[in-house]
């Protein structure tokens, strides 16, 4: 049926999705168990499912403000690193000026700094600018460190637009910005997508930021909550396992509908292949 | 429909000077192909003219007016690239009308103008298609489009015919001449193949390094080349262009004759010789012949002509047909 080359890729893959399943599974199915079959089994299917935990969670309106406030920070983080992102990025690809060379290996060196080293100023200066406790003191610091890696990320696939595009949009009367617009943008789907996501599982997922940024209950991102929850049930590991299967679900969907574009190459027809 | 005056234009790039001093006058409603080998500087005064290319000195008039440092888009000029350049996310009817869109003019006007240039070209059946299902010669088509709904006073082509197959480019060929005819504007057309310059011109402007060698009608370069340059870039198979004592003795720097003002006699003749390798056309035949004392000469003969490799003969050229280019640049005819 099929040949080794073939099984031996199927294989591989299987293992290589497993990894990422057994774990996810193990999980969304911790939940519908009771502590004392998670002892026992933690893999296999729950003999008796119990909905209980599920409930009580999505009943639980802080479990909703968790996740209200994680979805501004990560989709606000989103919307400005594509923002700011591309345009200069789009200006580093399309524009000659003095110095441009100088600042983007500056704007690089952002790519060598790692968050936590930057942690205490970054903390000083959330707190000098009055936003310490607000969204935007978590959205400002992950927009400026997710600057770097996006905007060399756009500038590869802007710089890889062929020049004929941009000459005949000009002899039809359209401008650098108005090339943005009308053809940058639409035509970068795929790296916008691609960006997009990670940024948002990134911010998504982080966790120092939001500890060091919020002391305010009603501030606090899902992981925040998370731990929050845990310390609350610490022996009651289903209740935890619960809350994490709810909270992944916005952006395993994220990942879902970007997909489409990640895959999609747009460019096509533009000049003879 | 206008006409287009270059006035002492130079280009350089930094300290690398393309273009020395180039004066030229494109009459209105002309059909003037820029024609050159790779590297004369053709593309890039092409491009001045449109103005992607920044002037170094001098000045480019279009239609009366000094559009020197004016952008692109104010000069009245629509451009078709050698690439097609079409805009890969939007439709023909949106590539073709792109440009109106821009100009803000009215939606209903818009689409009459796209409508009209689409019958022109017969594209009314792939209006609403993106680029990418088109095949290469629709594809042309559709930026010729974007070219004719601007309405310009001067079509700019940069080797637009140079992505297609031989086929292809031969009807493409025909449906341009007849654009031309039919909407009566001023064309520039840029191409590296004499052929396309010889079918479809009635102005050809021969540059070599940046510099204009001669302009004149078709037949004009053809019977009357005015160095050695135009005379092998001009005609296929190429003039032989013949130097030593053959040149010396009529006081020339070199002879040239066309292959296909050479007779051939196995009798008598000016130059003896033995054939080194005959290329049979059906319609031609075309000899190359180790000539004593002056070396290969390439000879065209109508129909078909036997030769035997190897086998000695003997050539007349035709009289009036030999040019004789001068150590002092001018050339007689004899």
């Amino acid at each position: 049926m099929f040949s080794w080359k073939e099984s031996g890729r199927i294989i591989v893959l299987l293992f290589v999705s497993s990894l990422i399943l057994v774990p996810l599974s193990a999980t969304v199915l911790g939940g519908f168990k009771t502590t004392g079959e998670m002892r026992v089994s933690p893999f296999g299917l729950p003999r008796e499912w119990i909905t209980e935990v599920y409930a009580e969670i999505l009943a639980d309106s802080s479990f909703w403000r968790y996740l209200w406030n994680s979805f501004l920070i990560s989709i606000l983080t989103v919307a400005l690193t594509l923002i700011f992102g591309s345009m200069a990025a789009y200006a580093f690809a399309q524009a000659k000026f003095f110095g441009a060379n100088f600042l983007y290996s500056y704007l690089l060196l952002g790519l060598m700094f790692p968050f936590a080293a930057a942690i205490l100023p970054l903390f000083l200066t959330v707190r000098d600018l009055g936003i310490l406790d607000t969204p935007w003191g978590v959205i400002l610091p992950q927009v400026a460190f997710g600057l770097a890696f996006s905007v060399m990320f756009f500038r590869t696939f802007f710089a890889q637009m062929p020049d004929e595009l941009f000459e005949a949009a000009r002899v039809d009367g359209c401008g650098y910005i108005r090339f943005f617009f009308l053809f940058t943008l639409p035509l970068s789907t795929p790296i916008l997508a691609t960006i997009a996501t990670f940024v948002f599982v990134q911010s998504w997922n982080n966790y120092l930021l939001p500890l060091i940024m919020l002391n305010d209950r009603e501030g606090y991102t899902w992981t925040l909550g998370a731990m929050d929850y845990r310390g609350e049930y610490s022996w009651e590991w289903n209740r935890t396992l619960a809350f994490v299967s709810a909270t992944l679900a916005p952006a395993v969907v994220f990942f879902l509908a970007a997909q489409k574009y990640i895959v999609a190459g747009l460019t096509g027809g533009a000049v003879k292949g | 429909m206008a006409e287009v005056i270059l006035n002492q234009v130079r280009k350089s790039y930094g300290a690398v000077e393309v273009i020395p001093d180039l004066s030229l006058v494109i009459p209105d409603g002309s059909f003037t192909v820029l024609v050159g080998p790779s590297g004369c500087g053709k593309s890039t005064l092409l491009r001045m003219i449109a103005g992607l290319e920044k002037t170094s000195a001098g000045q480019i008039i279009i239609d009366r007016e000094n559009v020197t440092g004016a952008e692109p888009d104010k000069r009245g000029i629509a451009m078709v690239f050698q690439s097609y350049a079409l805009y890969p996310h939007m439709s023909v009817r949106q590539n073709i009308g792109f440009a109106l869109r821009l100009a803000k003019r009215p939606k209903p006007e818009i689409r009459q103008r796209v409508e009209e240039a689409a019958e022109i070209l017969q594209l009314e059946s792939l209006l609403d298609r993106k680029p990418r299902e088109l095949s290469g010669g629709q594809r042309q088509r559709v930026a010729i489009g974007r070219a004719i709904v601007r309405n310009p006073k001067v079509f700019l082509f940069d080797e637009p015919l140079s992505n297609l197959d031989a086929a292809l480019r031969t009807q493409m060929r025909v449906e341009l001449a007849e654009l031309h005819a039919k909407l009566d504007a001023t064309m520039i057309y840029v191409t590296h193949d004499q052929v396309e310059a010889m079918t479809m011109a009635d102005q050809i402007v021969i540059m070599k390094s940046g510099v204009i060698q001669q302009v004149g009608q078709p037949m004009e370069l053809y019977n009357q080349p005015e160095n050695p340059f135009v005379a092998g870039f001009i005609g296929s198979p190429k003039m032989n262009l013949l130097e030593g004592s053959l040149a010396r003795d009529q006081n020339a720097a070199i002879v040239g004759v066309r292959p296909e003002h050479i007779s051939i006699s196995q009798e008598s003749g000016e130059w003896h010789g033995k054939v080194r390798h005959a290329e049979h056309l059906g319609s031609d035949t075309v000899a190359y012949i180790d000539a004593d004392d002056i070396g290969s000469v390439t000879v065209r003969l109508q129909g078909e002509v036997p030769m035997k490799t190897g086998s000695p003969i003997w050539m007349t050229p035709v009289k009036g047909n030999v040019h004789l280019f001068r150590p002092d640049g001018s050339v007689e005819r004899v």
